[in-house]
């Protein structure tokens, strides 16, 4: 999720300072991403692309009112079923939960709340019951983001817009993070073109000396 | 000829076949596939508490929710997309996103959650339309499930109350028919001229909104004013639920159109795969004494057309 505001910031040629998140600098909601601006603390990818917005900085103002529609039902799209798929592999999969516990040091009866807690939420959206479901959702997200990303640059042709920077934080999320299982992974790299989007943008906006 | 199928949903009032949204989406999907069910609606019988409903019934096999009876629909070739492009089905796939998350948090809310709703709508109706004792039981079972589904993903942690989360799932849901008007314009479907699964949805989730008589909504005036969605509603009602005159038939899929759909599959693939020869050759600079025309290396037996 941090590399969706990171990503959003960068595409906005908006400088700014990454800080290592500490528990202390955290804003009242707690939630993170979040950015620093001022006496203002703005948590989580909705309000920050709002707040970077009203200070004269957007990424969709060039699009018009059905392309809006799209774009914003992409990422619900996204939000949907990647996330779920992050969210089901980190917290419910037994394997990765313990090699979580090894190397972070949460208690694996925090990870077993966690993931009960989340079994709960599944049951009541998507009905996620297996992991071969996880999957599948995966796949069918990816197949969808591959057919409308198609030969362009970005999903709405020649500029990035917010639903560039929400896939790429998923996608390179998912890519890069050490699993148990790699099939994730491999899953969206079946997909050539998803993956050389994750490359042109790591290349342009996280290599540029100048921001 | 598929075998016959049994349809087990909620009855229908206020004009709609179906009170219920999924339901509804499956009745509207059937009349734009022209596939035949028998509707079999659970009204005053037990299965108000044992079934899950819509359920497709064919033969052994059962089918639940919406998403899995259409797949189902499709593959006994009863398929209101087939001329969609990849890409309208992409499109079809997030819209249909868009409503799951940010509609239906407030229309449990409309219907099962507010209490002037609930009290002089929802819970007469369903009450009235199960067998007694579950006249009891089926409402308040349905609005707690509402409400533990709107607070489990809508809440900030499992101990919010509804009234935090009530202002953002209705601010939502008005931008998300703000988003659906703006996609449909002056189009009759949202595809096209004929009616697809995603129009089925959007069907399902807007039309018990447009119709039922609801004594405090502001969601439902937002809705009033979105004049393209509520002729969308009339419209399908008029064309494919009037009892006055048949339904228009579907697109037809003949033999000739499953070759055709099956050569463009080819053809797809084809280019695809000469795409990432493509790609290969370009990355790699020892093969660049290629012929640059990779297609006669392809050498599949499948016929083509020429590039």
């Amino acid at each position: 999720m941090k590399i969706e505001r990171v990503n959003y910031m960068k595409h906005n040629s908006i400088n700014y300072q990454p800080e290592t998140f500490s528990p202390s600098s955290a804003p009242v909601s707690g939630k993170i991403p979040f950015i620093h601006v001022g006496n203002q603390v703005v948590s989580e990818l909705g309000p920050i692309v709002q707040f970077t917005k009203a200070k004269g900085h957007s990424l969709s103002d060039g699009l018009d009112d059905v392309q809006r529609a799209e774009m914003k039902a992409y990422m619900e799209l996204v939000n949907n079923m990647l996330l779920t798929a992050e969210l089901y592999v980190q917290w419910c999969d037994d394997a990765t939960a313990a090699e979580v516990c090894s190397s972070s040091g949460l208690s694996l009866k925090y990870i077993w709340f966690v993931s009960g807690l989340l079994q709960v939420y599944f049951r009541f959206t998507s009905g996620l019951g297996n992991v071969s479901r996880v999957y599948e959702d995966v796949s069918q997200c990816c197949q969808a983001l591959s057919q409308r990303l198609g030969t362009q640059p970005y999903f709405f042709n020649k500029q990035p817009t917010e639903l560039d920077a929400l896939v790429f934080g998923h996608l390179f999320t998912i890519l890069t993070t050490r699993l148990t299982s790699s099939e994730l992974a491999e899953r969206i790299k079946s997909y050539s073109n998803l993956l050389s989007f994750c490359k042109r943008i790591e290349q342009s906006y996280f290599y540029d000396k100048s921001s | 000829m598929a075998a016959a199928m049994e349809l087990r949903c909620w009855g229908g009032d206020w004009g709609l076949p179906s009170v219920h949204t999924e339901s509804l989406i499956v009745l509207a999907y059937t009349k734009f596939s022209g596939a035949e069910v028998t509707v079999s609606p659970i009204d005053w019988t037990w299965k108000t508490i044992t079934a899950t409903v819509p359920e497709l019934l064919c033969g052994d096999s059962a089918v639940q929710e919406p998403a899995q009876i259409l797949n189902f629909l499709r593959k006994q070739r009863f398929n209101a997309d087939y001329e969609l492009t990849a890409r309208q089905g992409a499109d079809t796939m997030a819209y249909i996103a868009l409503l799951e998350e940010k509609l239906r948090p407030a229309l449990l809310h409309t219907f099962w959650v507010d209490a002037e709703n609930y009290a002089n709508v929802t819970r007469p109706w369903f009450a009235s339309r199960s067998p007694f004792p579950l006249n009891f039981l089926v409402p308040s079972c349905q609005a707690s499930t509402a409400l533990s589904r709107i607070l489990l993903t809508k809440g900030e942690a499992p101990l919010h109350r509804i009234t935090e989360v009530e202002g953002k799932i209705y601010s939502d849901a008005k931008e998300c028919l703000n988003l659906l008007s703006y996609r449909l314009g002056t189009a009759n479907y949202f595809f096209g001229n004929s009616p697809t699964s995603l129009d089925a949805f959007v069907f399902g989730f807007v039309a018990p909104l447009h119709k039922a008589s609801l004594p405090s909504s502001p969601l439902q005036s937002h809705l009033k004013q979105l004049d393209n969605l509520t002729r969308f509603c009339d419209s399908i009602l008029a064309v494919y639920f009037s009892s006055d005159h048949p339904c228009p038939p579907p697109p037809v899929q003949e033999t000739m159109d499953a070759n055709l759909q099956k050569l463009t599959q080819l053809v797809n693939k084809e280019s695809n795969l000469i795409e990432k020869m493509d790609d290969n050759l370009r990355s790699s600079p020892q093969h660049k004494s290629h012929r640059p025309d990779p297609k006669p290396s392809l050498s599949t037996t499948k016929s083509s057309t020429p590039a």
